[in-house]
């Protein structure tokens, strides 16, 4: 077991994602208050804008990372990467948190949030999308009970919950696999106004690919990241094999991508020069092709600096994929009606301050926490 | 923890009976697509509207009575868009305030009306009342209803949470919010159903004094829409006013019409139709919008969810016990 | 114009001072749409004209209403200055004589103003079985008005009857009725239709054309611009209610009380051309026009609208461009929105920035192998 308790906790940065978080606090206060409009730009062309697309799209993918490594340890039973299953685990249980929050300030009436819990319309996806929020909720809070347990010395319940872990984490896949991929059935409704360039009956299932491939990706990040600030050794075989992975699903993605772009004859649409095929090629090249060709080099794939590069590469490649899907592809037709839409300040404000509360509140884990068993200063 | 070969069979089972029952649920709960049997709606022929706007201010003034579309509890008048103005009220598009709104295409000197090049038309915008609304299929909350007789689409504000996916999914951007305020609904246009019960009907068919919107079934405006295409441009005919069965005529020479019934088959056929004289899409009607039936795309992948949650399900603990029994080997051979 | 030069003539104009006459030139050429100094000019013209200026005012299928409403004006003496300031050498119902002395005067002032003379034409002129059904002094009219235009200076049609027909030319049509243009094909002739003709139209012309020696911009039924230029739905002081879609739906309810538009009872103001709602009828004060005492019109002046459509059926607004007040339904904008465009533009730049920053990076070092390293600790 490592010691991480001589983490300092109030470094200067830290200050400043309190800082942030405090004033994102305030913001969110004004929000309740006043509503959206007094804090947004969002408008009727554009309902949604900043946080639906970073906050709970970009978040709910970043968060993939936790059942994919929770599944290969628990399920596929490769023991090397439990070194870095629970902070895996609790990182995806940030995001996911943090992603439920983000949805009910945006929604107009947040206090009655949980009315989709009693009111079922099955036909809606958005009600399978806040059904499977709650549920996964619940289950990465349970998969990340074991190291709450731990430190307080619950024994019995330690017992009890790994008992069970191996359900709940097939349970965990299935609602990560349905989760993902129902946030891209989100757009399924939307042929007229999503440009074909990401519209495709198919759009569920690249999600879910996008997801796994950013989940890998953010774990690699997280991991070494941890490392350098917690300053303890890195799993180096663990972050090749993530590498490896991450390449292998970035061809298949590319690949499908690329097929269904030619199955509905949308190849030319990406070449024209708009705005829109312009945003397409910069997701494709820089997020998906720019990564295939760094790993392909085996100096980058072994190289745990490269691979902190690429990592970051491909996590913007997956937002900016979320960021056109949710905002940028719809551009056309709403630009039509002359409609305009910039995220204000204090949206940047209130995003700035979830991803802040989601640092401190990892570091806070990691200080009291056994999060990293199996590593050394 | 060991899994023995009982629970792993109980499993399997479960999810195979998990498979057979998720064949019998999609047909049930997917939604109706056909046109109910007394469906009302509006015919709105922008050939004879002439942009006097009396359907935006009656809408205004009879929706903002108890029941209608823009009412809250305890207003004493109107929602008027510039609430300090409290005289004049001069919406420019629709809004949480306006569910009915006019709006003018005009190209070149716009002299001639009902012409593509150098002319003027209007359009009357409001929720289309889809035979197969993509606002009822998306709303998580159901708290969009489609009236199984009439087929007007009404919207119950207790249930909403304001999530917005129903501005998201509407192909035709109706529904608004109400931007403003800190515990917003949606708005939009109901077909006046709450003056049905006194005998009335849409007040914008009521009151418009040309004729350009009227009133009535559905079936009888499709014929009626038919036989407005099929008339001779220039010949002197009779148009009927307010409602389409009405005894009340205006003459007038017939127009030439762009030869479609617009929401006859868009977006799986809406309750509200309309003719034009210039092609649908100078009057911002965006040409994407096909025949296709929206709520059977999310359906598509929904009705997909129970036989995926088996698989996973199946997969995971086969892979499981496989990966754990290949480890307990290997224990055991003492490795 | 000079002091002396008004006294001359003051007792012309039956004993309006020169204040009010000026004020008089200056009002009727605003009238026309002409800046207001050019009163001083028309002033200038009507009374240092070295003779009045003749007017031979034929009279055909007419209800004399055009000639009564001319008289009606309640400005004090203004009959007194219409026919001292011109000289009315023929008129059927001013004219002092009658019978062959009117005709032998109306020969003699053609004879002696060949070429100068003004001719003013009221009534529709019947053309069927030869034109017997309108005889002065038993030649038929149409006979007449050839005869006399010929030698005419500029020919004014008043009224609706001799601009297009009026009521005379109303279906069947039984005699022929024809308006007068038609009959002198070729030549010039102002209309200035109307039931009847405003007065003020009339004389701002003829002033006009005393003036300027020529006649104001015609339209393409040789109406004068100045009165004819604009639909009467675009003056009219009820159009805000029809904007906010406020009608009188029956005679006496509600909204007709309170003077709402007069739309849906068949007010023909949007396809009808002419300045009623502007400069009013008779000078009676406000609201002296059909619309203003609450009833519709009916389009008396206008082709095709008077005498033909029936007065309670809805007119069809033309020429009516929508006023920039509507929302476009479809601006066409084919850009992307400009702060969507910047919203992206930031993100890629974003995106570009790590990724040419990382590439750069893995360009720069040729990095550590860190498997060697591990494989060096296992050994």
């Amino acid at each position: 077991m490592s010691n991480h308790a001589d983490i300092k906790l109030m470094t200067p940065l830290t200050k400043v994602f309190i800082g942030i978080f405090g004033f994102g606090c305030i913001l969110i206060i004004y929000r309740l208050l006043f509503g959206l409009r007094a804090v947004t730009n969002l408008n009727d062309y554009w309902p949604w804008g900043l946080w639906i697309t970073i906050d709970v799209l970009g978040g709910v993918a970043m968060a993939a990372g936790g059942f994919l490594i929770a599944a290969t340890v628990y399920i596929l039973n490769w023991k090397k990467y439990k070194a870095i299953v629970r902070p895996a685990i609790l990182n995806a249980f940030f995001g996911y948190a943090l992603a439920a929050t983000s949805i009910t300030l945006d929604l107009g009436r947040p206090f009655v949030i949980w009315h989709p819990l009693v009111m079922w319309q099955i036909n809606s996806i958005m009600f399978i999308v806040a059904i499977h929020v709650v549920l996964y909720t619940t289950t990465l809070a349970t998969e990340s009970s074991p190291m709450v347990f731990e430190k307080f010395g619950m024994n019995k319940a330690l017992k009890t919950v790994k008992k069970i872990m191996v359900p709940i984490v097939i349970f965990g896949v299935l609602l990560s696999v349905l989760h993902q991929s129902s946030l891209g059935a989100v757009f399924l409704i939307t042929p007229s106004k999503l440009s074909p360039l990401w519209y495709s009956n198919y759009l569920p299932t690249w999600f879910l690919f996008s997801a796994v491939l950013m989940g890998l990706n953010m774990v690699s990040f997280e991991t070494i990241l941890s490392s350098r600030v917690f300053k303890h050794g890195v799993p180096k075989e663990v972050l090749f094999g993530l590498a490896r992975g991450s390449l292998i699903v970035s061809c298949i993605y590319l690949a499908v991508k690329v097929l269904d772009l030619v199955r509905l004859g949308a190849v030319g649409l990406a070449f024209n020069g708009n705005f829109t095929s312009n945003m397409y090629l910069l997701e494709m090249v820089v997020g998906v092709i720019l990564p295939i060709v760094l790993l392909l080099k085996k100096s980058v794939r072994t190289n745990i600096d490269r691979i902190f590069e690429v990592n970051i590469i491909v996590i913007m490649g997956v937002m900016l994929n979320r960021l056109n899907v949710g905002m940028f592809g719809m551009s056309e037709m709403a630009s039509r009606t002359g409609a305009d839409y910039f995220p204000s300040f204090s949206e940047f404000m209130v995003t700035a301050a979830m991803v802040s509360v989601a640092v401190v509140g990892f570091k806070i884990c990691a200080k009291y926490l056994n999060l990293f068993p199996e590593t050394e200063h | 923890m060991a899994l023995n070969r009982r629970d792993f069979l109980k499993t399997v089972a479960a999810a195979g009976g998990g498979l057979l029952l998720s064949q019998a649920t999609p047909s049930a709960a997917s939604m109706s697509k056909e046109l109910p049997s007394e469906a009302v709606g509006i015919l709105y022929d922008s050939t004879l509207c002439i942009g006097c706007k009396s359907c935006m201010v009656n809408c205004k003034v009879e929706n903002s009575k108890p029941g209608g579309a823009l009412y809250t509890k305890g207003m004493q008048e109107p929602t008027y868009e510039f609430t300090n103005e409290r005289i004049w009220d001069a919406p420019q598009d629709l809004s949480g305030k306006t569910v009915n709104i006019i709006k003018a295409f005009k190209s070149g000197t716009g002299q001639e009306k009902d012409s593509p090049e150098n002319g003027f038309s209007f359009l009357k915008q409001h929720c289309m009342h889809c035979i197969s609304p993509a606002c009822v299929s998306a709303c998580p909350v159901g708290a969009f209803v489609k009236d199984p007789v009439s087929g007007i689409v009404t919207y119950i504000a207790d249930k909403c949470i304001g999530c917005r996916y129903c501005m998201i999914a509407c192909p035709f951007k109706i529904p608004r919010l109400e931007w403003d305020s800190a515990w917003p609904q949606v708005r939009k246009c109901q077909l006046c159903n709450h003056r049905y019960k006194e005998g009335k009907y849409a007040a914008c068919c009521e009151f418009c004094p040309t004729g350009a919107s009227i009133f009535g079934k559905v079936v009888d405006l499709r014929k009626e829409a038919q036989r407005r295409l099929s008339l001779k441009p220039g010949a002197e005919e009779e148009f009927p006013i307010r409602t389409v069965d009405s005894k009340e005529k205006t003459v007038r020479a017939v127009p030439r019409y762009v030869n479609h019934v617009y929401g006859l088959t868009e977006a799986g056929g809406t309750q509200y139709m309309l003719l034009s004289g210039v092609p649908f899409a100078l009057l911002g009607f965006n040409p994407n919008i096909t025949d296709a039936n929206l709520p059977d795309l999310t359906w598509a992948y929904i009705a997909k969810i129970p036989a995926v949650a088996a698989g996973v399900i199946i997969a995971g603990t086969a892979t499981w016990a496989i990966t754990s029994r290949m480890d307990k080997n290997k224990k055991d051979k003492g490795e | 114009m000079k002091n002396t030069d008004f006294k001359a003539m003051s007792n012309h104009i039956g004993g309006v001072s020169r204040r009010d006459f000026m004020k008089f030139c200056s009002v009727i050429a605003v009238g026309m749409g002409l800046p207001i100094g050019m009163g001083a000019q028309i002033a200038e013209a009507v009374t240092t004209a070295a003779r009045r200026p003749p007017v031979i005012w034929l009279s055909a299928q007419e209800c004399t209403g055009c000639t009564e409403s001319l008289l009606r004006s309640t400005h004090p003496a203004l009959e007194h200055l219409i026919l001292d300031l011109i000289s009315l050498d023929y008129h059927e119902t001013l004219s002092t004589p009658s019978g062959r002395q009117a005709e032998e005067a109306r020969a003699q002032s053609i004879k002696s103003n060949k070429g100068k003379f003004i001719l003013v034409v009221d009534g529709s002129i019947p053309v069927k079985d030869g034109g017997i059904y309108c005889m002065i002094g038993g030649k038929p009219a149409l006979d007449i008005l050839k005869e006399t235009a010929k030698d005419a200076a500029a020919i004014i049609a008043i009224g609706s009857c001799a601009s297009w027909g009026g009521v005379p030319a109303a279906d069947p049509n039984p005699t022929g009725a024809t308006p007068v243009h038609e009959i002198l094909k070729g030549t010039p002739v102002v209309n200035i239709p109307g039931c009847p003709a405003s007065p003020y139209n009339f004389l701002s012309t003829v002033l006009y054309f005393l003036t300027f020696k020529k006649l104001p911009e015609l339209d393409d039924q040789g109406r004068p611009k100045f009165a004819y230029g604009r639909l009467i739905h675009e003056n009219c002081e009820r159009r805000p209610h029809f904007d906010a879609g406020r009608f009188a739906v029956e005679f006496g309810d509600d909204n007709h009380r309170k003077g709402y538009c007069l739309y849906k009872l068949g007010c023909k103001g949007p396809e009808t051309f002419n300045n009623c709602p502007s400069i009013l009828y008779g000078d009676v004060g406000s609201g002296s026009w059909p619309v203003g005492t609450g009833h519709p019109c009916f389009g008396c002046s206008e082709k095709g609208v008077g005498f033909h459509a029936p007065l309670h059926s809805l007119a069809k607004p033309l020429y009516l461009t929508p006023s920039t007040f509507f929302t476009e339904a479809y601006p066409g904008k084919p850009e992307t929105s400009s702060s969507i465009k910047a919203l992206g533009a930031g993100t890629a730049g974003l995106v570009i920035g790590a990724a040419g920053a990382a590439a750069l990076m893995g360009m720069g070092k040729k990095g550590s192998d860190d498997t060697k390293d591990k494989k060096n600790k296992e050994e």
